[in-house]
C-alpha cells in the first residue's frame, strides 16, 4: 500500500476530468428526457417540461409543509426509536451470547416478516394516524440495526476486553467507552441499511388510508390520472432518497473520523 | 456489511477470548433446548397479550388462533394458488434482475472511466424506493403479476449492479499487475482473476437482491392488488377474517426465512474457498 501511494497520487487536472465524468452521464440523461420527451403524446410518460412545471407547482412549496414534512418527522420518530432500541437490545444480547442463541429462532422470524405485510394489521390496531406509520417505520428498520450492534459488540478485540476487566475499569466505562466505539461502525452501518428501508416504509404506509404525505400524493395523483404529478412525486423521492442518504455519509464520517484516521494509520 | 443470520452465527476464532476453557460452550441439545423454550416464551407472551386485551383481537390473532385456522387453509387449493403465485412472481423478477444487473455491473466496474461516470446515476436510481413506482405501474399494466415483474426487476437490480461493479473494480492492484506482467491473455484474466475476486461481493448482491424481491413481489400484491400472498392478506382484512390474515402474514415471514437461511448455505457451499468462509484463517 505504502509503495503504491505516489503512484495513486492525481494531479489536479485529472481530478477535475473525472468529476467531469462523473456529472456528464446524469447530465446528458436529462437533456435527452428532455428532448425525446418533448413532443411526447404518451398519456403515461408526459414531457419533462410538464413534469418540472407540476414539480414546481406542487412541492415548491405548497404541499412541502403539508406533505413532506409530516412524512420526514414520522420517518425520524420511527428511525429514532428503531436506533435506541437496535443498540439498546443488541449491546444485551451481544454481550449474552447465550440469550442471544436462544431468542436466534424468535429474532429471524420477526426479521422476516415483511413490513408491508402488517400495514393491515397496523391499520387495524393503531388507525391512519401518525402513530400507525411511526410504529411500521420502527418496526421495520430495529433488524438491520439491531443485528449489526450484535455482530458489533461481538467483534471486539478480545485482548481489548481482557485488559479492561483486569485493569477493573468501571462496568459504565467499560460499555460507553470501549464497546460502545468499537462496535459503532458496525451500527452506523446498520442504520445506513436501515434508512433506506425507512424511506420504503413511509411511502407504503402513506398509499393506504393516509390523508397527506408523499406516498397519499402520489398514489392520489395516479387516482386522478393527474400523470405529471405522479412523476413529479417519483422526482421528488429521488432527489429526498439522495439527500438523505448524503447527509447521512456526512454524519457517518464525522461520527467515525477517528475509525477512518486509525484504519489508515494500521494501513500505512 | 450485511449482516447475515443469528442462526447461522458462527464463532469466530480470531474474536473468542483465549482464556475462557471450551468446557463451558453449551451442547447443541442444551442449546436447542433453550431455542425451543424462548420461542415458546415468545409465543406465550403473544397469546397472553391478545387474549388480556393489550393488543385489540380484532387486529391481532392469538398464536392458538392461527395454528387452528392454518391446517385447513394450507391445504386449500386457494392457498397453493396464492403461494404459487408469489413464488412465480419472486423467481422471474429475481432471475431476470440478475441476468440484466450483474454483466453490466462487470462492465461497468472493469473500467475507471465507466466507474466514475456511471456512479451518481446508479446512486440516485437506487434511492427511489422501488414502491413509489407502484402507481406508475398500476397505469401501465393494471393489477397483473407483470406489473410486480416490473417493480421487483427495477428494484432488487441495484444491489447486485452495485456489488458487481465494487467486486471488480475492487481488484487488488498488485495482482492486477502480476498479471499484467506475466502478459496473461484477457481472457484468463477475466477467468481467473477478476471473477474470482468479484464473487463474494456478486454474492453478497444477490443475497440482498433475492430478499428485495420477496419483499416487493408481497408489497406489489398487497398494495398493487397483483394475485398472491399479499392480495390474500388485504382480502382477508377486508373479508374481516383476523386469524387466516394472520395465517398469511405468517406464511410470508416463514418464505423470508427459508429463503435467507438456503442462500446462506448456498453462499457457503460455493465460496468455500474464499477467506470470508474460511474461518481458520481469518485472523
Amino acid at each position: 500500500m505504502a509503495l503504491r501511494a505516489p503512484f495513486r497520487r492525481r494531479s489536479l487536472s485529472h481530478r477535475l476530468l473525472m468529476l467531469l465524468a462523473e456529472v456528464a452521464v446524469p447530465t446528458v440523461a436529462i437533456v435527452l428526457w428532455w428532448v425525446l420527451s418533448a413532443n411526447s403524446t404518451s398519456l403515461y410518460f408526459p414531457p419533462l417540461s410538464k413534469i418540472m412545471t407540476s414539480f414546481r407547482k406542487i412541492w415548491l412549496f405548497s404541499h412541502f409543509g403539508s406533505d413532506v414534512v409530516p412524512s420526514l418527522e414520522n420517518l425520524a420518530a420511527g428511525f429514532a426509536i428503531a436506533t435506541i432500541a437496535g443498540i439498546v437490545l443488541g449491546m444485551a444480547l451481544g454481550l449474552l451470547p447465550r440469550l442471544a442463541d436462544a431468542v436466534a429462532p424468535t429474532v429471524e422470524f420477526m426479521r422476516a416478516v415483511p413490513g408491508v405485510a402488517l400495514l393491515p394489521a397496523a391499520l387495524l390496531l393503531l388507525g391512519i394516524g401518525p402513530e400507525m406509520k411511526i410504529s411500521l417505520i420502527a418496526y421495520g428498520t430495529v433488524w438491520p440495526i439491531l443485528l449489526n450492534t450484535i455482530d458489533g459488540v461481538r467483534g471486539v478485540d478480545p485482548i481489548v476486553v481482557d485488559v479492561a476487566s483486569s485493569y477493573r475499569i468501571r462496568p459504565q466505562d467499560r460499555f460507553l467507552r470501549i464497546i460502545l466505539p468499537a462496535a459503532s461502525p458496525q451500527i452506523v452501518a446498520g442504520m445506513r441499511s436501515a434508512l433506506s428501508i425507512g424511506i420504503t416504509v413511509i411511502i407504503f404506509s402513506e398509499m393506504i388510508g393516509s390523508t397527506n404525505g408523499i406516498g397519499f400524493q402520489l398514489l392520489s395523483a395516479q387516482h386522478s390520472f393527474a400523470i405529471a404529478d405522479m412523476w413529479a412525486g417519483i422526482v421528488l423521492l429521488g432527489i429526498l432518497g439522495y439527500l438523505l442518504n448524503l447527509a447521512f455519509r456526512g454524519f457517518e464520517s464525522y461520527l467515525l473520523r477517528w475509525h477512518r484516521g486509525m484504519r489508515q494509520l494500521a494501513g500505512s | 456489511m450485511t449482516t447475515r443470520s443469528l442462526l447461522a452465527y458462527r464463532r469466530n476464532p480470531a474474536t473468542t477470548r483465549a482464556t475462557r476453557p471450551k468446557s463451558r460452550a453449551p451442547s447443541s441439545g442444551v442449546r436447542n433446548a433453550y431455542r425451543v423454550a424462548a420461542t415458546l416464551l415468545a409465543l406465550a407472551l403473544w397469546q397472553v397479550a391478545v387474549v388480556s386485551g393489550l393488543v385489540s383481537d380484532a387486529a391481532v390473532a392469538t398464536p392458538t388462533n392461527i395454528a387452528r385456522e392454518a391446517g385447513p387453509l394450507l391445504a386449500s387449493h386457494t392457498f397453493g394458488t396464492a403461494l404459487l403465485d408469489t413464488i412465480s412472481s419472486w423467481a422471474q423478477g429475481f432471475v431476470v434482475s440478475l441476468l440484466v444487473a450483474i454483466p453490466i455491473g462487470l462492465a461497468l466496474g472493469s473500467s475507471d472511466l465507466a466507474y466514475r461516470m456511471s456512479r451518481f446515476t446508479i446512486d440516485f436510481l437506487r434511492t427511489i424506493p422501488p414502491v413509489a413506482l407502484i402507481p406508475l405501474a398500476l397505469l401501465l399494466y393494471g393489477a397483473t403479476p407483470k406489473m410486480a415483474f416490473v417493480l421487483i426487476v427495477f428494484g432488487s437490480m441495484w444491489p447486485v449492479l452495485l456489488q458487481a461493479m465494487y467486486g471488480v473494480h475492487q481488484l487488488d492492484p498488485a495482482v492486477r499487475d502480476v498479471a499484467r506482467a506475466y502478459r496473461l491473455r484477457r481472457l484468463d484474466r477475466i477467468r481467473f482473476l477478476v471473477l474470482p475476486s468479484a464473487a463474494p461481493f456478486v454474492a453478497t448482491g444477490i443475497r440482498l437482491a433475492a430478499t428485495i424481491s420477496l419483499l416487493l413481489a408481497i408489497g406489489a400484491e398487497l398494495l398493487g392488488g397483483a394475485p398472491g400472498i399479499g392480495a390474500a392478506i388485504t382480502l382477508q382484512q377486508q373479508n374481516g377474517d383476523i386469524p387466516k390474515m394472520w395465517v398469511y402474514v405468517v406464511v410470508s415471514a416463514a418464505l423470508g426465512v427459508i429463503l435467507n437461511l438456503a442462500l446462506i448455505s448456498l453462499e457457503r457451499r460455493v465460496l468455500k474457498w474464499h477467506s470470508a468462509h474460511r474461518s481458520v484463517v481469518a485472523a
